[in-house]
């Protein structure tokens, strides 16, 4: 294996994990809800579910760069979900939620990772650069928007609220 | 609305901004009938917290009326007059679930920003930087509070205004420094600063059965308030304080000793604000100083309560604390843990917090008051604003 295409192949591999104290089967059902994943990414990209298995994606990076790409589920097993970019994708990218119990009464481990693949080879600076987002962050947020949403029903914001700026509030 | 913002280094005004709104279904908008300044304010207004930004609502310690309400608010309702504690908890996570609020695995927005300093993101907390949630505060006329069902504490009929803000944050804050030290029958219990957080910290003590409580400052006007709660003041400017402590516990030392001075200046934590902390070293001194004196003073095998607000002190001496086999507790205030019981020792007497509230402002004139609070100035323990 060459030991530098290893190196860029790990820094464009994003992975988080959280534990929520919820069961698995519970968590499953509420991540493959359309609903959700339109609102886990906001701070990466706009999810357009389609339908059950398929969205199509949207990140803005800086400088006014759009990149789309259209997802599909690959697999959806009891403990794990994984779908993949179809072809044609501006920046192909897979993802992979494993599922397993947490120890004692402490609920479900959710171990995610998305694999992106950007145009002109694995780099893992070019999907931040693309983004405007580290890869580990783009998933980290996710899981983060995830578990309060499936342990509160809601994400926390401050977005819009009051502050001496921008006409009086903050966006 | 009219909002107390910040808007730079010590720049402080009051300006007109848009009102909340309600953001999430569990929010309710507050009407804010009580607002009062807390030391840690102080570092953010002095930009020693790098993640503030121009235009923030401050204020973290308030109670108001319920004005408006999400349609998942099920508990509190429009009228109810409640106390807010300055950390925001869902009330569903592992953390509330065992009565640790402060570390709330859901209420930050902005963990991006916070988790590389601290390896996890805690609760959001109104006004204390955008690293700590960025939520907007409660130096205005309204303030958005989410988890209303979890974070609003009605207030009973006959607790004045007064009473019920300090509850906020001071009063639970001090309770649960003195919960930690797990007082038994007998045990002396001395604590470093008489502000509002040291003063809560005294009388929450004696609550839980001090058989003495010594009050550590130098300012007379604070001491004398420690001294009016029953506890025994120390000057540390006119005496040795662990001779003092000594003499006073019959050479074994306080049981527990609890610091509520802190080293507000490192603020968050953030290396950047560390390092003006060093610049300005008689900050960073003199408030090293009174943790340092307390693991000194601490009797063996005793125990260590933190509430002073720490950042990165990279000079800690930690073998005292090894070698004394001292218990050491610490956390940012989980406040809904003890928020119903200080209610209850309020409306008996047993809690008094509106002794805090020295100073009284509009807040149109809450500049006023912060730049009093700062200085110390008319013997000033909390400026307190009525917008």
């Amino acid at each position: 294996m060459n030991p530098v295409q290893s190196d860029n192949a790990i820094k464009a591999a994003a992975r988080a994990s959280v534990t929520i104290g919820r069961p698995a089967d519970e968590l499953r059902t509420l991540w493959l809800d359309p609903g959700t994943q339109s609102r886990i990414w906001t701070h990466f990209a706009e999810v357009n579910p389609l339908d059950g298995r398929t969205a199509e994606w949207l990140a803005r990076g800086p400088a006014g760069g759009e990149y789309r790409w259209r997802s599909e589920a690959v697999e959806v097993g009891p403990d794990e979900i994984r779908w993949s970019s179809l072809d044609g994708a501006d920046v192909p990218n897979t993802g992979q939620l494993i599922f397993r119990p947490a120890p004692g009464d402490r609920g479900t481990e959710l171990h995610l990772e998305v694999r992106f693949d950007p145009p002109g080879g694995v780099i893992g600076e070019a999907v931040s650069k693309l983004f405007h987002i580290v890869p580990g962050e783009i998933v980290r947020h996710a899981l983060y928007k995830f578990r309060a949403l499936a342990l509160t029903g809601e994400i926390p914001t401050t977005d819009p609220q009051p502050a001496a700026r921008k006409g009086g509030a903050d966006r | 609305m009219r909002a107390l913002c910040w808007n730079g280094v010590n720049d402080l005004r009051v300006e007109t901004v848009a009102d909340p709104a309600i953001l999430n279904p569990k929010d309710v908008i507050l009407k804010v009938r009580l607002s009062t300044t807390c030391g840690s304010d102080l570092h953010l207004i002095d930009g020693l917290i790098p993640t503030m930004r121009e235009g923030d609502v401050l204020g973290h310690e308030f109670m108001g009326e319920i004005v408006d309400v999400g349609r998942e608010v099920t508990k509190v309702k429009r009228g109810d007059r409640v106390v807010v504690p300055s950390f925001i908890a869902c009330g569903q996570c592992w953390y509330c679930q065992h009565d640790l609020y402060s570390l709330c695995d859901t209420s930050h927005p902005k963990p991006e920003l916070q988790e590389p300093l601290l390896g996890y993101p805690t609760a959001g907390i109104y006004a204390y930087s955008h690293a700590f949630g960025g939520y907007a505060g409660s130096h205005a006329e309204y303030v958005r509070v989410p988890f209303a069902d979890t974070d609003c504490f009605v207030v009973p009929d006959g607790l004045a205004d007064e009473d019920a803000l300090f509850i906020s944050d001071a009063a639970p804050t001090g309770f649960m420094g003195a919960d930690f030290c797990n007082i038994q029958r007998g045990d002396l219990v001395a604590v470093w600063g008489c502000g509002g957080v040291g003063l809560m910290a005294q009388q929450g003590a004696m609550i839980l059965g001090a058989e003495r409580v010594i009050a550590i400052d130098q300012y007379p006007e604070r001491l004398a308030k420690a001294e009016a709660f029953g506890a025994i003041p120390l000057d540390f400017t006119k005496v040795d304080v662990i001779d003092a402590l000594k003499e006073l516990t019959g050479g074994r030392g306080p049981d527990a000793c609890i610091d509520a001075v802190g080293m507000e200046a490192a603020g968050t934590g953030l290396q950047h604000a560390y390092d003006r902390v060093k610049q300005a070293l008689y900050m960073e001194t003199d408030r090293g100083t009174a943790l340092r004196q307390a693991m000194l003073a601490v009797r063996k095998g005793g125990t260590l309560s933190i509430l002073g607000v720490y950042g990165l002190m990279d000079k800690f001496p930690l073998g005292l604390l090894m070698n004394k086999g001292v218990t050491v507790r610490t956390a940012q205030q989980h406040g809904q843990a003890y928020v119903p019981r200080l209610l209850e020792h309020a409306l008996r007497g047993e809690l008094t917090p509106a002794a805090l509230a020295t100073h009284r402002f509009s807040l149109e004139d809450s500049p006023t008051g912060y730049h009093m609070f700062k200085h110390k100035e008319d013997g000033c323990v909390r400026a307190v604003f009525a917008p």
